[in-house]
Parts: structure tokens; C-alpha cells; sequence
């Protein structure tokens, strides 16, 4: 077994206690640099709950979450994005009333050096630093393919390019690594064909790790190259698609037990 | 291109400071021409302008409900009043506790005064607001509303520093148009640099949805605590102007009604414009004058019919509703009047009505 350091990201026995309720216990994972890791299981499983605890919302009741290296464990979703954690919502949670390329920039800001004193009184270290922040949201805007709608309201895009939106807002914030919290939920077939390019693009482009979560198994067997699944908080088994495709234990998940399949 | 855009910036330069010249051209004529209740009238417009930019920061742009401005309102007020009083106005004042010192020996210019008003309302700000900003929504604002009559009932009982009930009488008339007026244009001013920059998008930001707002990197203390200070100290120097305008002040002058005039002037003009809270704060502080008429004993129709207190309040109330009901977001929303909405409005108008035959 390699060094622990060499993974991106290493959650180690995490347990989430929500009073007597066990969200998700002894959970571990371990992704490589530049992965693209999927965690499924059926609803209600714990999944949401292990990106709560990776991105600082929960902190964990047990167990730790290392970012190459480093343990994260505990602290603000704002300190872990700036240490290079970004994600997306299962419900989307764009800053509604901005425009497209107001969101963009939003994820700009925590990289921002200029003061508020600097940026009130427009001191040119902030005019430059504006202006790149602009170029460069235009830039991951046409990159996402949603440089024509920048200036619309985040709230008047369709459904499928507010997905698009949220992965492109993520990406501002110029993430180590990626959590997509069901990127694919409510997006037809075509949509879910595109989003899965994006998806493969964005890693390449940006040297990324990706963890995912997603319901659609078109998705998840396609582009990851390994997969956890949860059930009932527990981890029930690893491994790359085919071998989850085969597993006794995740067909029953799924399915359901002692359930004789008739024809 | 840098020479262009030099020379573009040269050219809005010079404009903005012929417009400025023009501006204070006016006031001079209205302050040296004009008799003194309209020009006290412009100087509440201005006061309540400012006041009414800094609510909306806290309320509108960083979605933070607060109920606390006549507190923050109240500590301006008094800072500036106690050190532009002279010494021997206050031992006349304080007859009963004398002042402590070095209040009691010192006096300050107007502007020092102003800028320790901000000073003084800022830190006071922060106090109220770091513990506060933990709450949302209604809590916020039943918080911040116990802090604004904690800060009245503390200074209606600490009598050696404020006088207690009795106020401060004999305040230096100080405030003018120029003063007022200035302090107005100050907000607009930081308010359109603050909500355009960076740190104005994270507030909307934080308004629109906390939890993805600290997903994104968005110190959610840092920049809640900045809307509430720059709030605070906008209303403590509003204060404070408006202390030395109408020269007395007691701590009932800044129970809740203030408050709730201060944010209907907001709500009004619509959370989250900049313009809309220039237009509704000057609206509404004339409108506050012009219906005095009401409250006035009168003969109609051979009729005579008492005045009745209050009954300005109560055309205020069904504007409000109206308000409410016909632009659920205020006159303006969250949208700006600017050079570019007239030139849009222009090009719709051309459209609709001189293209119509083509």
C-alpha cells in the first residue's frame, strides 16, 4: 500500500451521529490524484451526508478527512473551499437574483488579495484584480459553454444549465478537488450525454479529482473509474463497475432481499 | 486603447466634477435663498438618504434583517452632540448629575465630531452585530431590536454622560445643506463602489443562499459583520447630522417608530436599490411635511373638523399597502436608474411608437 500522502483525498472511519441515528458510520475512502470516484447507494443512504462532512457543513462525530495530506477535519465550508474542496448542491443552490457571471465571480472571491478599504476607494491593485477575475470568469463561462447567457439571471437559465452553472461556479474557486452532488437529477438524456463530456473535460482541463454522486448508472458505470456504495451509513462494497455491476450485496441494496423476481 | 480609455476616464472625470460644481451651485442658492423650513426639509431628505442606504446594505443587499438603526442612530447623535457642545452649554444642561470628564471640558469641530460619531456607532455595531449575526431572518431582527432599546434605556439612565430623560438641549446648529448633503452623496458613493465590487457581490451572494455562499469560499462573519458595521456607522453619522440640525435630543426620539420610518423608506424604494432608496427617502421625509395639512384643524364645507395626531401615519399606511400590493418589491426592486436604463427606455420608446408603421 502506497503512502497515505499520494491520495487526494482520504476520509478515515468517519462517523456522522445525528442524536441516537447513525448516518454514516466507519466510512473510509481513499481517492488518487486526478481520480474520477463515484459513491452511490440507494436513497437515504448517507451520501449527502459524507460530502456534509467533507465540505465542512457537518463536522464528523468520528474519523477524519485528509486533503493531500492535510487534515481538514472539522473546520469552516469556507476555510475547506479555500483549501481547495468546491462542490455542487443535490437541490441547486445558485445565487439566484445574480447573473450567471455574477455567480462565476462570486467564486472568485475568496482568492481576492485586495482589502475592503482597496476596493472601496478603487486602488489599482483591485481595479487589476477585478479585471482578471472578470477575464477570467468569461473565459470558464465560454469553457462551460454558457458564455452566451452570462449576463441573464442565475434564476431564468433552464434546468440543465443551472447544473451547468453550479460545476462552472465550483470551478471558479479553482478546486483541487470536485463534488458533484447528483450533477445528472433531472436532466434528459441528451443533457446527461453533454453533462458527462463536461464532466471528463473539466478533469482534464484542470487537473482535477472528482467524486460524484449519481443515481443515473449510465453515468456512474460510464466515467468512473472506481465506486463506494453506501447503504444504511455502512460501506457495503469498492471497487471499479464491473465488479460493483456483479455484487450480490449492491444488487440487493438496490432491489431489495428475498424479493424472487418474476417474469 | 490606453489612450482611449485615459481619455475616456478624463472625460467622465470632468464631467462628474462640472456636475458637482453645479450641484453645490444649488445648494448655496437654496441655503442662502430659500426660507428655513424647506431648506430644513432638504436637509432631513439628505440625512434620511444616507440613513436609508445604510439599512438597505444590511437589509437589502446583505439580506441581514435588522431592526437596530435607531440605536446605532441614537449613539451618533450623542457622540457628535456631546463634543460639539460647548463647556459651558453642558454644566447649563447637566443641572442635575454634571457631565464626567473629559466631556464636560472639551469641544470638538463638526467634522471630528461626524467622523467619531461613525467611529463610536461602527465599534458599537460590532458588538451588537457579531453575536447577533448568528441569528436569521425574524430572529435577527427581534435581536437587533432588543439591542437598539437596550442602547435607549442605557442611555436614558446613565444621566452623567447623557442627561437622561431629559436630553441635550442647546446643541450647536451646525448641520447645513453642505454638511447634509455631502454625507448623502458619501453613501451613494460608497454604496455603488461597495455593492459593484467584489466584496458587494459576496453580500448579495450571502443574501441569496448562505450555505452555497460558504461552499464557495465566503467568509460568512467576516462579511455579515462588514454589512453591519459600514450600516451602523452610515446611520451613526446620519445621527449625529441630525442632532445638530434640530439642536435637541432625548432617548425617545430614537424608540422603534424611527426604525420602522427608516425601513419603510427602504422597503418602499425596494431592498437592494441604490436609487430606489434616494428617491423613497426624499419622498417620504417630504411627504412627512406636506401632510402636516392633515393633522390641522380645518373647516370644510362649513364644517369644522378638529385636527387628528397621527393621521399623517395613516396615509402612510395605505401607501404602504398599496406599495405592497401593486410592486411587491418597492418602486425599484433590486434594479438602478442609470444613464443606460433611460437610454434602453428611450430605444424601447422609438420602437414602440415611431417604427410602428414601418
Amino acid at each position: 500500500m502506497s503512502n497515505m500522502n499520494d491520495f487526494a483525498l482520504v476520509c478515515e472511519n468517519i462517523g456522522m451521529q445525528f442524536g441516537g441515528l447513525a448516518a454514516v458510520s466507519n466510512f473510509a475512502l481513499s481517492i488518487s490524484e486526478r481520480a474520477l470516484y463515484g459513491l452511490i447507494g440507494p436513497n437515504g443512504a448517507g451520501k449527502t451526508t459524507v460530502f456534509n462532512v467533507i465540505s465542512g457543513v457537518l463536522s464528523p462525530t468520528a474519523g477524519s478527512v485528509k486533503l493531500f495530506g492535510k487534515d481538514i477535519t472539522g473546520l469552516n465550508p469556507d476555510e475547506i473551499a479555500r483549501r481547495g474542496i468546491a462542490r455542487t448542491f443535490q437541490n441547486i443552490r445558485l445565487f439566484r437574483n445574480l447573473t450567471v457571471l455574477e455567480n462565476v465571480l462570486v467564486g472568485h472571491h475568496l482568492r481576492r488579495e485586495a482589502t475592503f478599504g482597496e476596493a472601496l476607494l478603487a486602488f489599482p491593485r483591485y481595479r487589476k484584480e477585478e479585471s482578471d477575475m472578470l477575464r477570467t470568469s468569461e473565459e470558464l463561462l465560454e469553457d462551460v459553454g454558457l458564455g452566451d447567457v452570462a449576463h441573464y439571471r442565475a434564476s431564468a437559465l433552464p434546468y440543465g444549465q443551472q447544473r451547468r452553472l453550479e460545476i462552472a461556479r465550483a470551478l471558479a474557486t479553482r478546486p483541487r478537488v470536485l463534488l458533484l452532488d447528483e450533477p445528472a437529477a433531472g436532466m434528459n438524456p441528451a443533457e446527461t450525454e453533454q453533462l458527462m463530456q463536461l464532466i471528463l473535460d473539466v478533469r482534464d482541463r484542470f487537473n482535477l479529482t472528482i467524486l460524484l454522486i449519481e443515481h443515473e448508472m449510465k453515468v456512474v458505470m460510464n466515467i468512473c473509474e472506481r465506486m463506494t456504495v453506501l447503504d444504511h451509513g455502512q460501506i457495503i462494497a469498492e471497487g471499479t463497475p464491473s465488479a460493483i455491476q456483479s455484487n450480490e450485496r449492491v444488487i440487493k441494496a438496490y432491489l431489495g432481499g428475498g424479493v424472487i423476481a418474476r417474469h | 486603447m490606453t489612450g482611449n480609455r485615459s481619455n475616456d476616464l478624463m472625460r467622465k472625470g470632468g464631467i462628474a466634477v462640472a456636475l458637482l460644481l453645479v450641484f453645490y451651485l444649488c445648494l448655496f442658492w437654496v441655503e442662502t435663498g430659500w426660507d428655513a423650513y424647506k431648506v430644513r426639509i432638504l436637509n432631513l431628505s439628505a440625512i434620511y438618504i444616507g440613513i436609508t442606504l445604510g439599512l438597505n446594505l444590511c437589509n437589502g443587499f446583505a439580506g441581514q434583517f435588522s431592526l437596530g438603526i435607531a440605536g446605532f442612530m441614537a449613539v451618533g447623535a450623542y457622540t457628535t452632540a456631546l463634543l460639539t457642545m460647548a463647556p459651558q452649554t453642558k454644566s447649563a444642561v447637566f443641572f442635575i448629575d454634571p457631565l464626567i470628564w473629559p466631556l464636560n471640558s472639551i469641544q470638538w469641530g463638526f467634522l471630528p465630531a461626524l467622523l467619531m460619531a461613525g467611529l463610536v456607532s461602527g465599534l458599537v455595531g460590532f458588538a451588537v452585530g457579531a453575536p447577533a449575526i448568528r441569528f436569521r431572518d425574524d430572529y435577527l431582527g427581534i435581536t437587533t431590536l432588543g439591542f437598539a432599546e437596550i442602547i435607549r434605556v442605557v442611555f436614558t439612565n446613565t444621566r452623567s454622560i447623557t442627561n437622561g430623560a431629559l436630553g441635550l438641549k442647546g446643541i450647536p446648529p451646525q448641520t447645513n445643506l453642505y454638511w447634509s448633503w455631502t454625507f448623502a452623496l458619501i453613501c451613494i458613493l460608497v454604496m455603488v463602489r461597495l455593492t459593484n465590487s467584489s466584496y458587494g457581490r459576496a453580500l448579495k451572494a450571502v443574501r441569496d443562499d448562505e450555505v452555497a455562499a460558504e461552499a464557495m469560499g465566503v467568509n460568512l462573519f467576516y462579511h455579515k459583520c462588514l454589512a453591519f458595521v459600514v450600516s451602523a456607522m452610515m446611520a451613526g453619522v446620519g445621527g449625529g447630522l441630525l442632532g445638530n440640525l434640530i439642536t435637541t435630543i432625548d432617548p425617545n426620539m430614537f424608540r422603534f417608530p424611527l426604525t420602522f420610518t427608516v425601513l419603510m423608506m427602504a422597503v418602499l424604494g425596494g431592498l437592494g436599490s441604490i436609487t430606489g432608496s434616494v428617491i423613497a427617502a426624499t419622498l417620504v421625509t417630504v411627504a412627512m411635511e406636506v401632510l402636516r395639512a392633515l393633522e390641522e384643524p380645518r373647516v370644510i364645507l362649513g364644517m369644522f373638523l378638529p385636527g387628528i395626531p397621527g393621521m399623517r401615519m395613516v396615509v402612510f399606511s395605505i401607501a404602504l399597502m398599496a406599495v405592497i400590493l401593486f410592486y411587491p418589491k418597492g418602486f425599484m426592486g433590486d434594479r438602478e436608474l442609470s444613464l443606460d436604463s433611460f437610454r434602453n427606455l428611450a430605444a424601447r420608446f422609438r420602437r414602440r411608437f415611431l417604427y410602428k408603421q414601418v
